[in-house]
């Protein structure tokens, strides 16, 4: 399963996609906690910083991320937990990608015109 | 699944493992649950509106309903055990200095309940729609 086959790409994803969702995670919840200084407190600085386009394109990652990680998590509990989960690990590996860009393309098609439009 | 241990050496390994198992157990049905969750959660701040909308007001207003308050928990506190494990794995694959793994994990497992700790109090502590209120009858302010 592993030896560079396609069972070694799906950990290293998920593996890179986890790390990198744990630490959003982390300051996003910093980031949303500053609500509690009030309206006129950093909040609203914080988030006009953040929804510059680099950090848009940066959501962007944040959801393939999401959406890659949870599908190849499905994967991963159907090969754990089913008998024949494994002989279609390779398959099934396959198919979260596809599913992956399936979800991601209506999601660029709604966020990318948000971006290059600038500021709502 | 090792032999049944007969020295104290491999209960211990044993034991630890089991200690593992549990983890092992809750990765799998916090991600589950946590792809619902989450989904969810990015459908409605991130796609049904233009995320770039998002200011204190929508948060305040959000935050104040207590539906969103109970969802918010469930995410907060999944997402943090699930996240601070992986890292942990993460940590225990790449790092084999004892004193590095040490820090590194003590560093993670600090920051992550101090946030916890804020996103609870972010949740509970305050009534935004006081705080909405107040702002609305003195209008609008930036």
């Amino acid at each position: 399963m592993y030896r560079g086959r396609e069972g070694q790409w799906a950990f290293v994803l998920h593996r890179i996609s986890g790390v990198a969702l744990a630490l959003y995670l982390l300051l996003h919840v910093f980031d949303v906690g500053l609500v509690m200084y009030g309206p006129k407190g950093p909040f609203n600085v914080f988030l006009a910083f953040y929804h510059q386009w680099p950090f848009r394109i940066g959501l962007i990652l944040v959801m393939a991320a999401v959406i890659y990680h949870g599908l190849n998590g499905l994967r991963i509990i159907v090969m754990d937990f089913t008998s024949w989960g494994i002989k279609y690990q390779r398959g099934m590996w396959y198919g979260v990608l596809v599913l992956t860009t399936a979800l991601g393309i209506p999601i660029l098609i709604k966020v990318v015109p948000e971006i290059l439009a600038g500021k709502a | 699944m090792a032999a049944r241990p007969r020295t104290l050496e491999q209960a211990r390994a044993t034991y630890d493992t089991n200690r593992e198992l549990a983890w092992w157990v809750f990765m799998r049905i916090s991600g589950f649950l946590l792809i619902f969750l989450v989904f969810a959660h990015i459908f409605f701040n991130n796609i049904q509106i233009n995320v770039a909308t998002v200011d204190y007001a929508y948060v305040a207003e959000r935050l104040s309903k207590a539906w969103v308050k109970v969802y918010e928990s469930f995410l907060l506190g999944l997402a943090m055990l699930h996240g601070s494990n992986g890292l942990r794995y993460s940590i225990e694959d790449y790092f084999r200095n004892p004193a590095t793994r040490f820090w590194l994990k003590a560093v993670v497992f600090t920051v992550a309940a101090g946030l916890f700790v804020v996103g609870v109090m972010a949740l509970w502590a305050f009534s935004y729609q006081q705080m909405g209120d107040a702002i609305n009858a003195v209008g609008h302010g930036g």
